[in-house]
């Protein structure tokens, strides 16, 4: 009796086991992709990687960083670009995230996509010339009571060639059990400036990054970032702007203006700065000057909750009651827009009620 | 019971994460099928629903969003401020999407109690009828939602 049950085991065994051997190798063939081929832009950049890795992953081996802010979970939505053909069927994981326009133009997460056969895909041309800096950080200053002022010194590589506008990723360290994580920020300095870069960063009530920056982060401490990124920047027309930001929606903005100054663009210039009081402006001095010595810019700060008694001799009220003020007629203008979402809803129905067509209205899409 | 990929990838998601410091659970020990059921359970007591938390809960996030960091006069002795911040987050549960940063902080100055509403607590209580973990910094107390909010 025992013997026969020994037996029937050690069957079972070792059908088990030869059944899970012929697995692992039928799994071994199949799954061997061989070399595919991305094509990318056309054949703009042709790129040969082992099959079986996810798109993201295979740019990312061959210096091609798309942006990504969950480290390829499938759920921050940032990695997205066109696959025009050999990308399979769209997962359930990616359904979510994409409009049905974005679908019809091949528009995909690249981190759920594998790389099983050649690929044609197509990205910003921005992006061949993103890369992965590391550098110290030279300093790191209070400009107001939440939002600091870093400069990075670029080690490697040595320099940075941006638009002003663009941003960065930054990667914050392992601190107090926290992952390390990645998160977008303006770049406030100027492109001419191509040996460092500055950032505005607001704190963010236990954010990770943010308490990271504002608790953890030393001055000649190394951080690492990748960029530029992004879309916003100046267009080239020579319609007069309006610019609008809030809190450290200045960075790119800052970077746009000096830029100008740097390139010798002579358009008429507003910008707007809404906050609540005085303890909430920053670079003030900075701006003066400038509209001292450009005469084509006016800086307009606009203070919401100011004491009624207080020195403040601008403007007060939401930062779109005063750009209504000053321009109740947009329609020659061009927007420049950087702040909360909740901001940039609200200046967007001002400037396109004041007669500003939507497509002059520009800013990043934060969310 | 064996859990299904589905829900370890939810609890995984429910913890500190890449994406929140504090994660969702806060220091509640209970498994999120009981946090939601003990929660229907307290809506159902005081006679009211989902559907109500959530519409006073969109209401008051939408007022004081659009006072762009004043406070905002909700009713006698309860205002409201919005911290912004820009970017998104996902919501821990698979294939939601993502949501805009950013937080509406109510305050009653009577009785002192406070609510952080968020754009993605708002949909983890209209789609999973999950309120957050006790503890966390983001939970909704259904009943607070009703004292607070319908002053
Ligand atoms: C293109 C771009 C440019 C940017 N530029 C700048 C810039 O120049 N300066 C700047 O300061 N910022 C900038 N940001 C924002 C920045 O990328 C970060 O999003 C911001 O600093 C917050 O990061 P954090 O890691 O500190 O916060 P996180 O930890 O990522 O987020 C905290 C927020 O997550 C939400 N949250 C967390 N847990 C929960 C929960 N359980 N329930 C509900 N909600 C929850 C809350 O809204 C909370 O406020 C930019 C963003 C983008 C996309
Ligand atoms: S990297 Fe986050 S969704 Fe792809």
């Amino acid at each position: 009796m025992i013997q026969s049950i020994l037996i029937a085991t050690g069957f079972i065994t070792i059908t088990g086991l030869t059944l899970a051997l012929l697995l692992v190798l039928a799994e071994r063939r199949i799954l061997n992709y061989g070399e595919c081929e991305i094509s990318i832009n056309n054949g703009e950049k042709e790129l040969t990687v082992q099959g079986g890795a996810t798109l993201l992953a295979s740019l990312a081996e061959n210096d091609i960083f798309i942006p990504s802010a969950c480290g390829g979970r499938g759920s921050c939505a940032y990695c997205k670009l066109r696959v025009l053909a050999g990308g399979g069927v769209i997962s359930p994981v990616e359904e979510p995230y994409l409009s049905n326009e974005e679908r019809k133009n091949g528009v995909r997460l690249s981190c759920q996509v594998k790389v099983r056969n050649d690929l044609q895909i197509e990205i910003p041309k921005e992006l061949f010339s993103v890369c992965r800096f590391s550098g110290i950080i030279e300093y790191k200053k209070p400009l107001t009571y939440d939002i600091i002022e870093l400069r990075i010194r670029l080690k490697q590589p040595e320099s940075i060639d941006f638009v002003a506008g663009q941003y960065i990723q930054l990667e914050s360290a392992e601190y107090k059990g926290r992952e390390s994580v990645m998160r977008a920020y303006s770049i406030a300095s100027v492109p001419a400036d191509n040996r460092s870069i500055d950032l505005n960063i607001r704190l963010v009530p236990d954010g990770i990054c943010t308490t990271w920056v504002f608790e953890v982060l030393k001055e000649g401490q190394a951080v690492h970032f990748t960029g530029p990124y992004g879309e916003f920047r100046l267009s080239d027309t020579d319609a007069p702007i309006i610019c609008i930001a809030g809190g450290s929606g200045m960075a790119p903005i800052w970077s746009i203006i000096r830029d100008m100054k740097d390139r010798k663009i002579e358009r008429e210039t507003t910008y707007f700065f809404g906050a609540r009081s005085q303890a909430d402006l920053f670079y003030l001095e900075e701006l003066r000057q400038l509209e001292k010595v450009l005469p084509w810019f006016t800086f307009i700060p606009a203070l919401s909750a100011e004491p009624e008694n207080s020195d403040w001799k601008g403007e007060r009220g939401l930062i779109t009651d005063v750009v209504s003020r000053h321009f109740p007629d947009c329609s020659r203008h061009e927007a420049y827009l950087c702040g909360s979402p909740g901001m940039i809803d609200a200046c967007v129905a001002v400037l396109t009620k004041a007669g500003m067509p939507e497509d002059k209205i520009l800013y990043d899409k934060f969310t | 019971m064996k859990e299904s990929p589905q829900t370890r990838f939810l609890q995984s998601n429910l913890q500190a994460s890449k994406f929140s410091a504090g994660g969702f659970l806060g220091n509640d020990q209970r498994p999120i099928d009981e946090i939601i059921a003990d929660d229907l359970r307290q809506l159902e007591e005081i006679g009211r629903t989902v559907g109500e938390v959530v519409q006073l809960l969109k209401n008051a996030y939408e007022k004081i969003r659009s006072g762009l960091g004043n406070d905002v006069e909700l009713s006698n002795g309860v205002t409201g401020r919005f911290y912004e911040s820009m970017g998104r987050i996902p919501s821990p549960f698979r294939g939601d999407g993502v949501f805009e940063k950013g937080e509406a902080v109510v305050t009653d100055e009577n009785s002192g109690d406070s609510l952080i509403i968020t754009k993605l607590g708002i949909h983890l209580i209209e789609k999973h009828h999950f309120f957050q973990g006790v503890g966390c910094r983001y939970r909704i107390e259904p009943q607070q939602v009703f004292q607070i909010l319908t002053k």
